[in-house]
């Protein structure tokens, strides 16, 4: 580790050395999704694309690399950082029932999901895994089948176990018919973190295995409620996302909301820990110039890295949803010219 | 003769290529102290001059950077008891 050493001398000889330790960091990996867990591959071609989210259902049966997703094998060996976003919530086909099947010669029976998360009113509030069947082994099939596929993708992935926790808890959650409020869903959600943390950490992982929980971070209560220093002590990354959705939003201060009620309310173990922004995008309707508002987020993440705290580390580009580039073209240009740069390179 | 003491803070711990570092050293020593001499001369006739003043440091202190990775370190400013360093990632 590189030191500076500081030595100070009076006229008689006497002295005092003060010394300080620093590191360097490796530049932020600029990264992207694409709509649907679409092939990125085209779009990263050429460009200093390094990183990557996906997402998975641990209801899935195929989850690394995913049903007919060759190409994550072959991003993930030329050295793509990958995000692996493994979610509770079962995305609803083929159907809800329960599941048997055989890993590695043990056969594994893991009943319906009992749990609804993101209880929107007036929307179809979609099923989950429960945090109580989780705890009670009842989704242990589950992680055995994810983790019996991964041994074989020939890299490790960080495993960001739930794409938003604040989104899923929001209007609370029921399980088994018993309802819980936001609060209580993020207590119970750590319960299971830890429990399938626990799982996974008691078995061989694919060396450069690491682990984070998945926030939208726009929830300063739910951000700390999810993140106590004993779960974090677990953990290897923070991680939220950051969208520009109105024409005031700037990329500064997107980035740095969740960031600055990290570094308040977190402890000294959480905030040890580098940050993956899981998603980050600019939504067209109320900021037009996407281009624009892209060529600003460079500046930004080298300020808040400069700044102290939790450095960011990897940004990955929503493609999707609020992130969709219109035109792709000329979103895709500015990405590219914004992985070009600092802190990028 | 009192021994100086000295304390040493970046204002990061981690630093991204290319990024300016700084570097902030407080020192003291208690033997060192600023002094104005001020000197007026007189003659045989009681005449005397305008006074003018110097001033000197008692035991002043040197101090030195050095960093194990080759990195060079330019002084910035100082005081006297804090003085800044710069340097690049």
């Amino acid at each position: 580790m590189p030191r500076v050493t500081v030595q100070v001398r009076d006229a008689a000889g006497n002295t005092a050395t003060a010394v300080a330790d620093y590191s360097l960091g490796q530049p932020v990996l600029g990264g992207y999704y694409l709509s649907g867990g679409a092939d990125p591959t085209a779009d990263m071609a050429g460009g200093n694309f390094r990183s990557l989210t996906q997402y998975r259902s641990l209801a899935d049966g195929y989850i690394f690399p995913g049903y007919n997703r060759p190409w994550l094998v072959s991003l993930g060996k030329a050295g793509v950082q990958m995000n692996m976003v493994l979610e509770l919530k079962h995305y609803g086909a083929p159907g809800y029932g329960t599941q048997s099947f055989a890993v590695d010669g043990t056969s594994y029976t893991v009943p319906a999901p009992t749990m609804t998360i993101q209880q929107r009113p007036g929307a179809t509030w979609p099923r989950a895994y429960g945090y109580g069947q989780v705890i009670k082994g009842q989704c242990d099939g589950l992680l055995a089948r994810a983790l019996s596929q991964y041994r074989t993708l020939g890299f490790g992935v960080n495993i960001q176990l739930a794409s938003e926790l604040d989104t899923d808890h929001e209007f609370g959650t029921t399980e088994d018919g018993k309802a819980y409020d936001w609060a209580e869903s993020d207590a119970r959600a750590v319960q299971a973190m830890n429990y399938i943390l626990t799982w996974f950490k008691a078995r061989t992982l694919p060396a450069g295995t690491t682990f984070s929980v998945g926030l939208g971070g726009f929830d300063r209560a739910c951000f700390q409620r999810t993140h106590p220093e004993s779960l974090m002590s677990r953990l290897d990354y923070l991680q939220w996302n950051a969208y520009g959705t109105n024409a005031s939003h700037t990329a500064l201060a997107r980035f740095r909301r969740t960031k600055d009620w990290a570094v308040a309310d977190l402890g000294p173990v959480a905030l040890s820990r580098p940050v993956i922004i899981a998603e980050w995008g600019v939504r067209v309707a109320e900021i037009p110039n996407q281009a624009a508002w892209i060529a600003t987020v460079p500046a930004a993440i080298a300020q808040l890295n400069a700044e102290g705290g939790p450095r960011i580390v990897r940004t990955n580009y929503f493609n999707s949803g609020w992130g969709t580039l219109t035109p792709k073209a000329t979103g895709l240009a500015a990405l590219r010219e914004a992985y070009a740069k600092r802190p990028y390179v | 003769m009192a021994a100086p003491i000295a304390t040493a803070a970046l204002n990061a711990s981690v630093f991204a290529p290319g990024d300016q570092m700084l570097l902030t050293v407080t020192y003291s020593d208690a033997d060192t102290k600023p002094l104005t001499v001020t000197i007026v001369v007189t003659d045989a006739q009681g005449n005397s001059s305008a006074p003018v003043k110097v001033t000197a440091v008692i035991d002043p202190l040197t101090v030195t950077v050095t960093d194990n990775s080759g990195r060079t370190w330019t002084r910035v400013s100082d005081n006297g008891s804090v003085a800044v360093y710069r340097s690049v990632a």
